[in-house]
């Protein structure tokens, strides 16, 4: 893969923006448009960028393959746990922990808020995983 | 010898034109499958809209409470069918093990 100047500069710049737009849309998607696997796919294709542009080898030395495949694991885990607390709680499994049936003047938002994090996280660090194992190859 | 110039990238210029009644026949699938789209479409988009349906009103009504979420595209699939988003989340997990796997066992 031939490096070009215009990718090196860009990419050095715009990568943090990336996954900050990316995390900005996993905390927000309750509120306006994003969500857990839109912003997982951004903070991806932050990634992505920056093993395009820099090279895997230094990608992985800031984004470790193995330390990525562990947090998807352990994120899909979280998420397996949250369903099971809602049946412990009683409202069912993954019925939401935080809200209530009395009306409030601010939505209770957390567990909505908190599932966005977690398939946030695992969607990133998945498609992450895939396309720099992908690279390695080469 | 066809599969010669195939291999090396050449689209087979021995072959010559395609058989005039083969292009007919192409095209008269063309058409028909253009026709059978545009039936589906017409169907699908003139008749009536569902639009204030009791569904959309308890939604538009009750979701934000019952979920926590104003976002109501997020209300419903993380409130009402979070279960639907737990299988895709699975899908990806088995997608990121397949690859993990196949690359692992080509080495």
């Amino acid at each position: 893969m031939r490096k070009t100047t215009i990718l090196d500069l860009v990419s050095r710049k715009i990568a943090p923006f990336m996954l900050l737009f990316g995390f900005y849309l996993l905390s927000y998607g309750h509120i306006s448009p994003g969500g857990g696997f839109q912003g997982g796919v951004v903070i991806a294709s932050g990634v992505i960028l920056l093993a395009m542009s820099r090279g895997v080898r230094t990608a992985e030395s800031l984004f470790p393959i193995g330390a990525l495949s562990l947090l998807e694991a352990v994120t899909y885990l979280l998420l397996l746990a949250t369903g099971v607390a809602g049946i412990v709680v009683g409202v069912g499994f993954l019925g939401s922990l935080s809200a209530r049936e009395t009306a409030v003047a601010v939505p209770r938002v957390s567990f909505i808020l908190l599932l966005n994090v977690l398939i946030g996280l695992k969607v990133g660090a998945g498609i992450s995983v895939i396309c720099m194992r992908l690279f390695k190859e080469e | 010898m066809s599969g010669q110039t195939a291999a090396s990238g050449n689209p087979a210029p021995e072959h010559g034109p395609v058989p005039r009644r083969r292009r007919i026949l192409a095209g008269a699938v063309e058409v028909a499958v253009l026709l059978l789209v545009g039936l589906f479409l017409y169907l699908a988009l003139s008749g009536d809209h569902p639009e204030g349906s009791a569904v959309a009103a308890y939604l538009t009504d009750r979701a934000a409470e019952e979920t926590g979420a104003l976002n109501l595209v997020t209300a419903i699939y993380l409130g009402y069918r979070a279960f639907d988003t737990l299988g895709e989340t699975i899908v990806l997990l088995l997608a990121v093990s397949g690859v993990m796997v196949f690359l692992e066992a080509q080495k």
